[in-house]
C-alpha cells in the first residue's frame, strides 16, 4: 500500500476503535463553555471553533468525524464557537505538560533521528547544531519513544504533583494526571480559584516549577547561614539538591562549572565532613567556598530540583488540550488518565494500549527497537512482519511501516 | 460617598472641597504621590470622590494611571502603621482569603498567610525579584508575608479598584468644574510630554538590537527551527523598531518549512493589520527568561525590562557616541 492507502487503513481502524469505544469517551467539566477542535487525517487539517451539547453528541461526532486527534480548550468561554476575538474568555484551567522533548534523558534519544535539509546527512538524538558534513543548519528529526524517556517523564510528573500538593496545597483530587498518549503526562488544575489566573500569574507559577528566577539570598543564604533539609518549599529544595549535587559530583565536574582548583579539591577531600555537616547547620560556612562557588554550585541543585514542564503549555490561556480517552495520531496509543496517587505504578506502554485485538501484516521501512504490553518488538530494517494490532498501528502511525497489500 | 450633587459644585460653598480634590490629583501628576492633607477632615474626606470624578471626566488615561497610583501609594504607606487585623479586615474586603499569622524564619517575622492565587493577582506586576513567586515562602497553598509587604501588595489592589472607579461615566459638569478638568489634563500631557522623551527613528539599527533579539534573528537567517513564541518575539520586536512587513518575511525566507503566504499572515497579525487590528509588543524580559529565549544579559540588559526599552536606550547611546543629529530621516 502508498502512503495514502495506510492513512486510510488507519482511519478505517480509528473508526473501528471509537464504533466500539465511544462510551468510555467522557466530556470535559463545564462542556457547554468549552471549544473542541479535531485534526482531520485526510485533509491534515483542524476543525476549530466547535462546541458539543452534551456526551452524546460528542460520541456522535468521534464516530462521524474520526479525527486523527481531538481536542478540547482548557479555557471556558461563553461563545466557544465564536471567532477568538469574540469568545468571551470566562477563565482556563490550569494545565501542565510533561514532555520527553524538554528533559535531558538517559537515553540521549537515541532512538530520535534527524536528516539533514541540505545534504541529507543522518544522525540519531536530538539534531546537531550545525550538520558535520554541510554546516548548514536545517534539519527535519523523527521522534520516538522508549521506557527510559517515559520514565523520566513519569519522574518528573512526581516532582510537580509534590509541589503542587506541599507548596500549592492542592490535593490529589484536586488534580487529574494523565499520559498523554505519546511521550508525557497532562496535569490539569481545575479548582475555582486558579480559573481566572491571568498569563503573568501563570508565567510566576511556572517560574516557580523550573526554578527560573531564583535567588537564594530570599531563601536564607547569606553570611555563612543557609536553608535545610528538613526546610519547606524552596527552601528545603535548595537544600536537598545541593545535598544531592554535593554528594554525587566529582573533581572533573566541579572544574567545568568553572570553580577554582584550591575550592574543588577542598570540597573533595572535605565530602564527608561536608555531608556530616547537614546534621547540624549546613555546608555554608564550609572554607574556601564564597558566594560565587555557592552561586554556580546552587545553580546545579536548581536544575537538579527544579521541573521540567512546557512553560508555553501553562502560560498559554486559549491552549487545546487532547481528550482524554481518544487515540494519539502518532502512536495509535490512547490518552489515559492516571491516579496521582499510583502514578508510580502506572505503566503507560501496556495501560495506553487501545487495539487489543487481531494482527496485521506490514511492511516496516525503519524502526528502532521498542516495547508494547510485553513484548519487545525490533529493530526492523526493511522487513515484513505480522504483528498484534497496537505494534502495527504503532508503527503505522509514527510513519515507519506500510500495510501489507493483501493478494 | 458623600451626598455631592453634580449641581452643587457649582456653589461657592463647597469650593473647599474642589480646591482640595484639584491639589490631590495635581501633587499625584507632579509628585506620583499623595502626602499633603486638608486640615479640615471633612473636606479632605469629601474631596476623594471629587478629586475621582475630575479624573474620570478628564478621559485621559494615563492620567487615570497615575492618579489611581499615587492613591493607591498614599493608602499602602497609611496602613504601615495600622494593625494586624486592620489590614487583614481591608484586605478581606477586597475578598483575599488571607489570614494572620506569627511566624518566624531566620531573621524575618511573618505576620501574614495569603491564598496563592490572591497573592499572584497583585504581586505579578510588580517588577522585583523579591516579589518573585519562586523567592517567597509559599506553604499549602500559602505565602507569607511581613506587615509591610501585605501593605504594599494591597496597594495593588486598591490602584485596581480606583482605575475601575475611573473609568466610569461621567456626566455633563458645570463648566467651573470642567475648567479645572481642563487644567489637570493639561499639566498632565505636560509632564507626560517630558517622559517620553524619544521616539524610535525610521530607520532599523540592528546594533542597538538586544541579545536576545540579536540571537533570534541569527537563527531565523540561518533557517534553523524557531519556537512560536521566539518567532512572535522576533516579528513583534522588528515592526515595532520600524522594519516593513515586506522585510520581516524576508528574514524567515531561510526556513525549511517557509511559506510566504503562512508567514505574510502572521507577520501582518502581528502588525495589527488583520483580526483583532491590534499591534503587537514582544513580551518583557522577565517572560522571556520564562520561556528560554534569553540568552543571557549584557550591561545594558541589567537596567531595563524589556527588549524595546534596550533598543530605545541603546539608539541613544550610539547616537551620542556618532554625535550626529537626532533627526530621523525621512
Amino acid at each position: 500500500m502508498n502512503k495514502i492507502e495506510t492513512k486510510a487503513f488507519i482511519q478505517e481502524k480509528f473508526a473501528e476503535y471509537y464504533r466500539l469505544n465511544s462510551a468510555s469517551i467522557d466530556p470535559p467539566s463545564s462542556l457547554a463553555n468549552r471549544e473542541f477542535a479535531f485534526l482531520l487525517f485526510k485533509e491534515r487539517m483542524m476543525l476549530r471553533h466547535k462546541g458539543v451539547k452534551d456526551a452524546e453528541d460528542l460520541r456522535t461526532l468521534m464516530k462521524t468525524v474520526v479525527p486523527s486527534d481531538v481536542y478540547y480548550s482548557s479555557a471556558h468561554y461563553e461563545k466557544p464557537e465564536e471567532e477568538m476575538e469574540a469568545k468571551g474568555w470566562l477563565g482556563a484551567d490550569l494545565v501542565f505538560d510533561i514532555d520527553a522533548d524538554h528533559i535531558p534523558t538517559p537515553c540521549g534519544k537515541q532512538h530520535d533521528t534527524w536528516i539533514c535539509n541540505n545534504c541529507g546527512a543522518t544522525g540519531r538524538g536530538t539534531p546537531p547544531e550545525r550538520c558535520p558534513i554541510c554546516k548548514m543548519q536545517k534539519f527535519d528529526d523523527k521522534s520516538w519513544l522508549c521506557e527510559i524517556c517515559l520514565e523520566s517523564a513519569k519522574r518528573e510528573t512526581m516532582k510537580l504533583i509534590d509541589v503542587l500538593t506541599r507548596d500549592f496545597g492542592l490535593s490529589p483530587q484536586e488534580m487529574t494526571v494523565a499520559f498523554s498518549g505519546h511521550r508525557g503526562y497532562h496535569v490539569h488544575v481545575e479548582d475555582e480559584v486558579v480559573q481566572t489566573l491571568d498569563q503573568m500569574a501563570r508565567k510566576e507559577i511556572v517560574d516557580y516549577m523550573v526554578g527560573i528566577g531564583l535567588e537564594p539570598t530570599f531563601h536564607g543564604l547569606e553570611n555563612g547561614l543557609g536553608p535545610n533539609l528538613e526546610d519547606a518549599g524552596w527552601r528545603g529544595r535548595i537544600a536537598k539538591g545541593t545535598y544531592e549535587f554535593l554528594l554525587s559530583t566529582n573533581a572533573e565536574q566541579l572544574e567545568e562549572m568553572g570553580l577554582k582548583k584550591s575550592l574543588v579539591n577542598s570540597l573533595i577531600n572535605q565530602r564527608d565532613k561536608v555531608l556530616e555537616s547537614w546534621k547540624s547547620r549546613g555546608p555554608w560556612r564550609t572554607k574556601g567556598v564564597g558566594s560565587e562557588g555557592w552561586k554556580k554550585i546552587l545553580q546545579k541543585a536548581i536544575e537538579n530540583q527544579s521541573v521540567k514542564i512546557d512553560t508555553v503549555v501553562t502560560t498559554d490561556i486559549h491552549r487545546l488540550i487532547r481528550l482524554t480517552n481518544t487515540l494519539h495520531g502518532k502512536t495509535g496509543l490512547k490518552k489515559i488518565r492516571v491516579s496521582a496517587s499510583d502514578i508510580e505504578r502506572f505503566d503507560p506502554l501496556k495501560n495506553a494500549i487501545a487495539f487489543k485485538e487481531g494482527r496485521i501484516s506490514l511492511v516496516v521501512l525503519d524502526a528502532p527497537e521498542f516495547t508494547l504490553g510485553d513484548e519487545r518488538y525490533g529493530p526492523y530494517k526493511n522487513v515484513e512482519v505480522e504483528l498484534p494490532s497496537a505494534a502495527a498501528l504503532f508503527l503505522l502511525c509514527k510513519g515507519a511501516a506500510q500495510v501489507k497489500e493483501e493478494h | 460617598m458623600l451626598e455631592v450633587k453634580i449641581d452643587d459644585l457649582a456653589n461657592s460653598d463647597l469650593e473647599p472641597i474642589l480646591i482640595r480634590a484639584e491639589a490631590r490629583v495635581e501633587e499625584a501628576i507632579l509628585s506620583n504621590n499623595i502626602e499633603t492633607r486638608s486640615p479640615k477632615d471633612d473636606v479632605e474626606i469629601s474631596s476623594f470622590p471629587i478629586a475621582v470624578m475630575l479624573v474620570a471626566a478628564s478621559a485621559n488615561s494615563h492620567l487615570k494611571r497615575r492618579y489611581a497610583l499615587a492613591e493607591a501609594k498614599r493608602v499602602s504607606n497609611l496602613l504601615k502603621d495600622e494593625s494586624e487585623e486592620k489590614i487583614a479586615a481591608v484586605a478581606r474586603n477586597f475578598n483575599w482569603n488571607i489570614k494572620t499569622v506569627k511566624f518566624n524564619v531566620g531573621t524575618l517575622t511573618y505576620n501574614f498567610a495569603l491564598s496563592f492565587p490572591h497573592f499572584l493577582r497583585n504581586a505579578a506586576t510588580i517588577q522585583d525579584a523579591k516579589w518573585k513567586l519562586i523567592n517567597r515562602l509559599m506553604l499549602n497553598g500559602e505565602v507569607y508575608l511581613t506587615k509591610n509587604e501585605a501593605s504594599r501588595l494591597l496597594q495593588e489592589e486598591v490602584r485596581r479598584y480606583i482605575e475601575g472607579k475611573l473609568n466610569t461615566e461621567v456626566g455633563t459638569l458645570p463648566q467651573n468644574v470642567m475648567e479645572r478638568v481642563e487644567r489637570l489634563k493639561r499639566l498632565s500631557n505636560e509632564i507626560r510630554g517630558k517622559l517620553q522623551s524619544e521616539e524610535i527613528p525610521k530607520e532599523v539599527m540592528t546594533d542597538a538590537f538586544p541579545p536576545c533579539i540579536r540571537e533570534l534573528r541569527k537563527s531565523a537567517l540561518a533557517g534553523r527551527h524557531m519556537s512560536h513564541v521566539g518567532r512572535f518575539t522576533l516579528t513583534s520586536f522588528l515592526i515595532n523598531s520600524g522594519m516593513t512587513v515586506e522585510n520581516v518575511i524576508e528574514c524567515f525566507r531561510p526556513a525549511s518549512d517557509f511559506s510566504e503566504r503562512m508567514t505574510r499572515y502572521q507577520v501582518e497579525h502581528i502588525a495589527g493589520g488583520r483580526g483583532s487590528r491590534t499591534k503587537y509588543i514582544p513580551p518583557k524580559c522577565d517572560t522571556l527568561r520564562t520561556h528560554g529565549i534569553c540568552p543571557g544579559m549584557d550591561e545594558t540588559c541589567t537596567r531595563i525590562h524589556h527588549p524595546l526599552t534596550y533598543y530605545k536606550r541603546k539608539l541613544r547611546t550610539i547616537r551620542t557616541a556618532a554625535e550626529t543629529p537626532t533627526v530621523p530621516r525621512e
